[in-house]
C-alpha cells in the first residue's frame, strides 16, 4: 500500500470484475458500447443464440439426451424403438445440429471480426488525438524554453 | 547466458500469476466452469487430438473391414462410425463457441480497462500542459520584471 495510486488501480479492477461478472452492466469504451449497447435486433439475437448453445448447460443436456436416445433404443426401456441400433435417426438429429451450429459459430466470428475493425478505427482516432495533444505540449516547451533564452540574453546584457 | 534472461514455456507461462487485470481476471479467477472450457477447448485444439483421433478412426475400420476378425460390430459401410463423427461434430460446435464467447468476454473487459486507463493518461496529459502553460507564464512574469530593472536603471545613469 506504498503508492499513492494503489487504492486507484484497486477500483479499476473492481469495477472491471463487477462488468465482468455481469454482462448487461453500462460499459466505459466507445466501441463497447456501439457493440453491445446500440446493436440492432439481429445482432442481439445473434450474441443469445451463440451464448446458448456455447454454454455448459446446453452441453451437458445434449450430452443426457444423447446417451438416453441410445440407453431407450438400445435395451428397448419402452416397447417401441422408433431408431434400433445403429441409431439412424439419431445420426440425422445430430447432423441438424451441426449443420446450424456451423453457421452460427461463423455468425459470431463475423459480429467479432466487425467489433475487431471498428476497434481498430477507435485506435486510429485516439492516436490522432495524442499526437495533437503531444504537439500541442511540445509546441508550449518550445514556447517556454524561448523565454528562458531570451531571460538569458537579458542576465548577460545587464552583467556585460 | 545471464540468470535473469528466463524462457518460460507456454505452459509455465499459463500457470504463472499475471500482472495484467484483465488476465487477472480471467485465468487466474477463473470459475471452474471456464477453467474446464479452457481445457477443452486446448484438448479439442491440438495436435495430439487429431493424430489420436486419426488413429482411433483407422483402427475402427481395420477392425470392422478384415474378415480374420470375429466379432465385427460396425460393417461395411460404417453407420456407426458415422454416428460417431456425428457426435464429435455436434460437440465440437458448442465447444468451440464455449471459447469464443469466453475470447469475447475478453475482449469486452480488455477495451473497458483500455477505457480506464486511457482516461487516467488523458487527465495527465491536461495537467503536464497546465503545468507547463503555467510555467511559460512564470517565466514571463521574470522577463517582465528584468525588462522593467533594466529599463528604471539605464535613464538614470549607471549606479553599479
Amino acid at each position: 500500500m506504498a503508492q499513492a495510486d494503489a487504492p486507484e488501480s484497486h477500483a479499476v479492477v473492481h469495477r472491471l470484475r463487477q462488468k465482468h461478472r455481469n454482462p448487461n452492466a453500462a460499459h466505459k469504451h466507445p466501441v463497447n458500447k456501439a457493440h453491445y449497447e446500440e446493436a440492432s435486433r439481429g445482432a442481439r439475437v445473434a450474441d443469445q443464440v451463440s451464448a446458448a448453445l456455447g454454454s455448459w448447460p446446453f452441453i451437458i443436456i445434449q450430452s443426457v439426451l444423447l446417451l438416453a436416445w441410445a440407453a431407450v433404443n438400445y435395451w428397448g426401456l419402452f416397447v417401441r424403438h422408433w431408431d434400433p441400433y445403429p441409431f439412424i435417426l439419431l445420426n440425422l438429429v445430430l447432423s441438424f445440429q451441426a449443420t446450424y451450429a456451423g453457421p452460427i459459430v461463423l455468425l459470431a466470428g463475423n459480429r467479432h471480426a466487425q467489433k475487431d475493425r471498428i476497434t481498430l478505427e477507435h485506435m486510429a482516432d485516439e492516436a490522432d488525438k495524442g499526437e495533437e495533444q503531444i504537439n500541442r505540449i511540445l509546441v508550449e516547451i518550445k514556447k517556454n524554453t524561448d523565454l528562458t533564452l531570451r531571460i538569458l540574453k537579458e542576465l548577460e546584457a545587464e552583467s556585460a | 547466458m545471464s540468470a535473469d534472461v528466463k524462457i518460460t514455456t507456454a505452459r509455465e507461462r499459463v500457470a504463472a500469476k499475471h500482472k495484467h487485470p484483465v488476465n487477472q481476471l480471467f485465468h487466474d479467477e477463473a470459475t471452474l466452469g471456464e477453467r474446464v472450457a479452457d481445457h477443452a477447448a486446448a484438448g479439442i485444439g491440438s495436435w495430439w487430438f487429431l493424430i489420436i483421433q486419426s488413429f482411433l478412426i483407422a483402427i475402427w475400420v481395420t477392425l470392422n473391414s478384415v474378415e480374420f476378425f470375429t466379432h465385427r460390430w460396425d460393417l461395411y459401410p460404417f453407420i456407426l462410425l458415422n454416428l460417431m463423427f456425428t457426435i464429435q461434430a455436434a460437440f465440437t460446435g458448442p465447444v468451440l463457441l464455449l471459447s469464443g464467447n469466453r475470447q469475447a468476454q475478453k475482449d469486452r473487459l480488455r477495451l473497458e480497462h483500455t477505457a480506464e486507463v486511457a482516461e487516467v493518461a488523458e487527465k495527465a496529459t491536461v495537467e503536464i500542459l497546465k503545468e507547463i502553460e503555467r510555467n511559460t507564464e512564470a517565466t514571463l512574469q521574470v522577463l517582465e520584471h528584468l525588462k522593467k530593472r533594466r529599463d528604471s536603471k539605464s535613464p538614470s545613469g549607471a549606479q553599479s
